[in-house]
């Protein structure tokens, strides 16, 4: 027993050091039982005792007494802390890898490799939906998707991204998850839900345009995410009329809104259209029977993405373990 | 005797220089070196690292210098007649080996051996009794392992050709009578082999008094580089042996048929000799020299009674050998009943960097007779202190306790 215990250890210290992965060889000769009988040479074991029985005897004889005659137990006890802890160890670095958490799709405790917790942030509102909070409510079952901006709506296989424009953790997924789709050729559907904003102005805005045109409603959409958040403000959190805006705030966006090819005149005022008010409340609607509490949420089959997770765990979701060897 | 000065010629305990305290106790496995023996090794690689003998040039011309010189001082050293009984090995164990092959045994002829020699002093006698069908005879020692000499004389007739004898056991550091058992060997026809390893670097050998036939010892145990070794012959006698290994070197002039052998030492010196190994073991002979053995003793007795007055103290732990430590020369080997030997040698330098022997010491056939697992072996010299022999009694009582 002790020689496996030595042979894990010193393969992992042997990492570090030539003289560990020398005695590491010679801790597997000894879990192997290939010893070399040199003329006046011990047992691996035998030799690592007594160097620690050596080590432990100058600082109290008691430890050493107690050592020498329970080492073996020791040794037992030892490797099955060892073994649980492998074991837990590999369980965290497998779970990081396909769901971005040590302890499991959406879990935001603490994790070693994502130590901030980063994969697991979301942006909140103040106010108060239903399920919030709870990851077993999300669905999107009896949700009316038809009427969201739907991208490559031709093939069968779709993801679904609740997310707002101005929060930073849809802003750090947005692109992953664009690259996803058009990696692996799936829809998109996009919610807009203005989590962090006080009015829906922005989501009126790609209403509008998704109506309008929708291949210049998605180049809105990565206009905005990448859009300077302070120029955002006066849209958002504003009565948003657009009378009322500063000229500069007005310049820019409909420099934004042109800029993805679309009228901007046509797009404005049917942003401020009370019809398209009355549109996007039945979309917030919809998007509210998700149960989401956050964004961003992605919906890959039926598992849900809650915070912003790398590119792999998506990847995984979609294709598998092995994504980078399908197309 | 200051050890303090000595200490500073061996750069291997300049504790500043290595970064820790070792205290060496395995000197009977190899002794340390001095200084000028590491220089003079040195030098020959430095500046004239040539051949001797064989080619003309300068170079080799001053090697050739050197290993003459080397052989002298060790004939000297021995009191040899001359420096052609000098023949220069790898160690004890190729010079025993080289009588062992080249004695012109017989069928049915008797070596006698005592029962605690070294494998070197065994195997190759062993392989003749295969090989040539000669009678391999076991000498008891007496119960405290010192030499029995009624026993010895029991097994004395005019068969016994030969009696090779650890001169100094290994062992137990226990040094025989060898004068009265040459004196006693020669009436009966029987020449005698020292086996001088232990001997050589502790106590004064004069081969001429003693009036041994062949002597082997190995440099590296005093003081000597590494893999160098002496075997000592009368020269009538060397004259008589045919060669062990042959080929360069050792013969005058060949054809494709025959040879003419060069008359000893050389005729048994095959090939490429260790030269800067050669030189540095001259080195090594004046060094002892000039330290002189009144010295060595005096310091060694010291150590083996202090170590043997604390160890006696020690519960469960047996001395092997006499009791009486000055008949022990620096050797202090003990096993403690139920306690393996190595894990004893691997703690003692865990705790305190203290380098000790542990096992069978190669005397396995004595061991395995009375059935005693191993044990540790201290083995002191004069660049021993009183201090080491208390650290390394300090750490048994500990080890003691815990096992
Ligand atoms: C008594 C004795 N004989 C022979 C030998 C063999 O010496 P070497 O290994 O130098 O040939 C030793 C070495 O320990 C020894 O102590």
């Amino acid at each position: 027993m002790f020689c496996i215990v030595s042979f894990i250890v010193l393969s992992i210290l042997g990492i570090f050091s030539a003289s560990n992965r020398s005695l590491a060889k010679e801790a597997l000769d000894c879990v192997l039982r290939r010893v070399t009988f040199r003329p006046c040479t011990t047992g691996f074991d035998e030799k690592m005792k007594a160097k620690i029985l050596g080590v432990v005897i100058m600082r109290s004889e008691t430890l050493a007494r107690l050592l020498n005659k329970y080492f073996e137990a020791l040794a037992w006890a030892f490797f099955t802390l060892l073994l649980a802890s492998s074991i837990i160890f590999a369980r965290g670095l497998y779970l990081f890898y396909v769901t971005g958490s040590c302890n499991g799709l959406n879990q935001a405790a603490f994790c070693v490799f994502d130590p901030s917790g980063a994969n697991n942030q979301v942006s909140t509102f103040a106010g108060c939906l239903n399920g919030e909070g709870d990851i077993s409510k999300l669905t999107l079952e009896g949700v009316n998707l038809s009427d969201f901006p739907t991208l490559q709506p031709e093939s069968a296989y779709r993801v679904v991204l609740i997310g707002c424009y101005t929060c930073d953790y849809t802003r750090k997924v947005y692109d992953s998850v664009l690259t996803l789709v058009r990696r692996y050729h799936t829809q998109l559907v996009f919610l807009h839900y203005p989590v962090n904003e006080k009015n829906d102005f922005l989501s009126r805005l790609g209403y509008c345009a998704y109506q309008q045109n929708p291949e210049g409603y998605w180049r809105l959409n990565e206009e905005l995410i990448h859009s300077d958040k302070a120029m955002l403000s006066e849209l958002t959190n504003g009565p948003s009329l657009l009378s009322t805006l500063k000229p500069e705030t007005n310049r820019f966006l409909e420099a934004l809104v042109s800029e993805a090819g679309l009228d901007a005149g046509r797009v404005l005022t049917c942003a401020n259209d009370p019809a398209t008010e009355a549109a996007v409340q039945r979309q917030m609607n919809e998007i509210v029977k998700t149960n989401f509490y956050g964004t961003p949420t992605l919906f890959i089959g039926d598992q849900v993405f809650v915070g912003p997770k790398p590119y792999r765990v998506y990847a995984i979701a979609l294709k598998g373990l092995f994504f980078w060897l399908r197309s | 005797m200051n050890v303090e000065k000595i200490r500073q010629d061996f750069p291997a305990l300049d504790s500043k220089r290595t970064r820790k305290a070792i205290v060496y106790f395995d000197t009977a496995c190899q002794s340390l070196r001095p200084q000028v023996v590491i220089d003079a090794v040195n030098r020959y690689y430095l500046q004239e690292p040539a051949c001797s003998g064989r080619s003309m040039h300068q170079w080799a011309a001053a090697v050739t210098r050197e290993v003459d010189r080397a052989r002298e001082l060790m004939a000297k050293f021995l009191n040899a007649s001359r420096a052609q009984e000098i023949i220069f090995t790898r160690n004890t164990t190729e010079g025993i080996n080289l009588v062992a092959n080249a004695f012109p045994f017989r069928a049915g002829d008797v070596v006698l051996v005592s029962d605690k020699e070294h494998n070197s002093n065994l195997i190759p006698w062993q392989m003749q009794v295969k090989q040539r069908g000669i009678e391999l005879k076991i000498i008891p020692t007496c119960p405290d392992n010192t030499f029995d000499m009624d026993a010895f004389e029991a097994l004395l007739d005019k068969r016994v050709k030969l009696v090779a004898l650890g001169f100094t056991s290994n062992l137990d550091g226990v040094t025989i009578p060898a004068g009265e058992i040459i004196r006693k060997a020669h009436r009966v026809g029987a020449h005698v082999l020292l086996d001088a390893a232990q001997t050589a670097p502790h106590h004064p050998i004069n081969v001429r008094a003693l009036d041994v036939d062949f002597l082997a010892l190995s440099g590296h145990k005093m003081l000597g580089p590494s893999g160098t070794g002496v075997l000592y012959g009368k020269y009538a006698l060397l004259e008589s042996l045919s060669p062990f290994l042959v080929g360069g070197d050792t013969v005058a002039n060949s054809t494709y048929a025959n040879c003419e052998f060069l008359p000893p030492p050389e005729k048994f010196e095959a090939g490429l000799q260790d030269y800067a190994g050669i030189i540095g073991l001259g080195a090594a002979v004046e060094y002892l020299q000039h330290i002189g053995f009144d010295t060595i003793r005096k310091q060694e007795a010291l150590i083996t009674y202090a170590l043997s007055e604390q160890l006696k103290d020690i519960s469960g732990l047996k001395i092997i050998g006499p009791a009486d430590p000055a008949l022990r020369g620096g050797v202090t080997t003990f096993y403690i009943e139920g306690v393996d030997s190595h894990r004893v040698a691997l703690m003692l330098d865990q705790m305190a960097n203290v380098l000790v022997r542990s096992g069978q010491h190669c005397v396995h056939s004595w061991f395995n007779a009375r059935q005693i697992k191993g044990s540790v072996r201290a083995s002191a010299y004069f660049y021993n202190t009183i201090e080491e022999a208390n650290i390394l009694a300090e750490c048994l009582r500990k080890i003691r306790k815990v096992l």
